[in-house]
């Protein structure tokens, strides 16, 4: 258990000293989610001070999550197929702890950009929030699918030899349940309603998405 | 040295005491043997019933045009690719190693494998390391014994410094078995003298199967293995 942690948290800090040396990942998926709230605040104003149009902001910030997501989470294993990494990792470490390392670094990745983006998002749309720590909750909650279920999507796609819309024809089906959970908890926590639901189905959620990536993990990394 | 089987139309006769694991009169501390190795790729044949065996102290070199399937027998062999027929026996001080284990303990050297281009060659070294659980401080003592630098990103190494970096990432967890596809591949005449002793020394305890299109330079080869393109 000791040596598996190891070699999770080698992989984890790896992937996090390449990403400090090239910044691709970072740059990606911070410009591209703060390009599309400016765009998205440009052409809408300070939308959430209006009580009727309120409840479509929470779509707004998971769809610009969603797709910075996309743009940067799939390189995780493309990028170690492509360059030749992917036999040593695979010679040198078991497949679960590369999995995990993998997925806790798009999830601090991911955790990272709500952190940064969320803020700018509730400021520039004037958006009120009555329940902060259950929004909190519903970020945490939908980041952790978000960023074990692109993991596995990207492990997958990483063995296609048509790589380009493969991420998205898998995330619909994957990630559309989480999607729709997370908008209902965020919603509920801007308007102050009963979110215990949402937030357990959600947690469900990762729970069942980790432990088939767990499983599944194996047969899509190795041969 | 002396062909054990030929792949394709030609068959050379085994002149060498072929292993067969339900008699075998004495138990090898390693071995590596492989018979009837089949992989196609599609409608491409390019493993066909492919024998070979080495035990402790012993080297196999498989040799055979380009093209004609060493990386892929050395794929196999290694766990990162599944022959579609045949069966592989692996053991390693004295223990029957299943696939998950002999991907883990063989040492494999190919010129597939890369490295972190943004790590430094000890930093690359030390990552493996810790994966495979070994002590940290081999690296460095492996890139010393290699006359690597050890702050050199991998990404700016010279082809034969790479090929070095990847004698040492094979040896990095002291294997008993190892696999070399094309193991003298950019080095100078320094660095395979080099790496010819470090071969020598590991096979006074381990084996080594060694891929290459022409028979070369080798401290000894015990067997051979011909592919037919």
């Amino acid at each position: 258990m000791l040596s598996w942690l190891a070699e999770t948290l080698a992989v984890l800090a790896k992937e996090w000293r390449c990403e400090l040396r090239t910044r691709y990942a970072l740059s990606t998926v911070g410009l591209f989610a703060l390009s599309t709230l400016f765009m998205v605040s440009l052409s809408l104003g300070p939308m959430g001070s209006s009580s009727e149009l309120r409840p479509v902001l929470p779509v707004f910030l998971w769809v610009i999550l969603l797709f910075a997501a996309s743009a940067g989470l799939p390189r995780a294993f493309v990028h170690e197929e492509e360059s030749g990494t992917a036999d040593p990792l695979r010679l040198s470490a078991t497949p679960s702890a590369v999995f995990c390392g993998k997925a806790l670094y798009n999830l601090s990745l991911l955790l990272l950009l709500e952190a940064f983006i969320t803020p700018f998002f509730i400021g520039m749309l004037a958006l009120p929030i009555a329940s902060p720590v259950n929004f909190a909750i519903a970020l945490l909650a939908g980041g952790i699918g978000l960023a074990v279920g692109s993991t596995l999507i990207a492990a997958m796609v990483a063995q296609a030899q048509v790589r380009g819309p493969l991420f998205a024809v898998l995330a619909f089906p994957i990630l559309l349940p989480l999607l729709k959970i997370v908008v209902d908890a965020s919603l509920g926590a801007v308007l102050g309603s009963p979110v215990d639901m949402a937030l357990a189905l959600a947690f469900l959620y990762d729970s069942m998405v980790t432990v088939a990536s767990l499983m599944l993990f194996p047969v899509v990394w190795n041969p | 040295m002396s062909p054990i089987h030929e792949q394709g139309e030609r068959f050379v006769q085994p002149t060498v005491p072929t292993y067969n694991p339900s008699v075998s009169d004495d138990t090898p501390r390693h071995l590596l043997d492989f018979r009837g190795i089949y992989r196609a790729f599609g409608r491409l044949k390019v493993l066909r019933n492919v024998n070979g065996q080495a035990r402790d102290g012993e080297l196999l070199l498989i040799t055979g045009a380009n093209g004609s399937g060493k990386s892929t027998l050395l794929r196999c062999l290694a766990g990162l690719m599944r022959p579609q027929k045949g069966r592989i026996t692996c053991v390693q001080n004295g223990k029957d190693l299943r696939l998950e284990a002999r991907r883990r303990q063989v040492g494999f050297l190919s010129p597939d494998v890369a490295f972190y281009s943004e790590l430094s060659t000890l930093e690359n070294l030390e990552l493996f390391a810790k994966l495979r659980g070994v002590e940290p401080a081999r690296g460095g003592q492996l890139l010393d014994r290699l006359g690597l630098p050890r702050n050199r990103r991998a990404g700016a190494l010279s082809s034969g410094m790479r090929q070095r970096l990847r004698w040492a990432f094979a040896l990095l967890h002291e294997p008993k078995i190892l696999l070399l596809d094309e193991p003298l591949q950019n080095l100078d005449a320094p660095g395979r003298r080099d790496v010819c002793e470090l071969l020598e020394n590991h096979l006074t305890d381990g084996l080594a199967i060694v891929a290459n299109p022409d028979p070369m330079d080798l401290p000894r080869v015990d067997h051979h293995v011909e592919l037919a393109s």
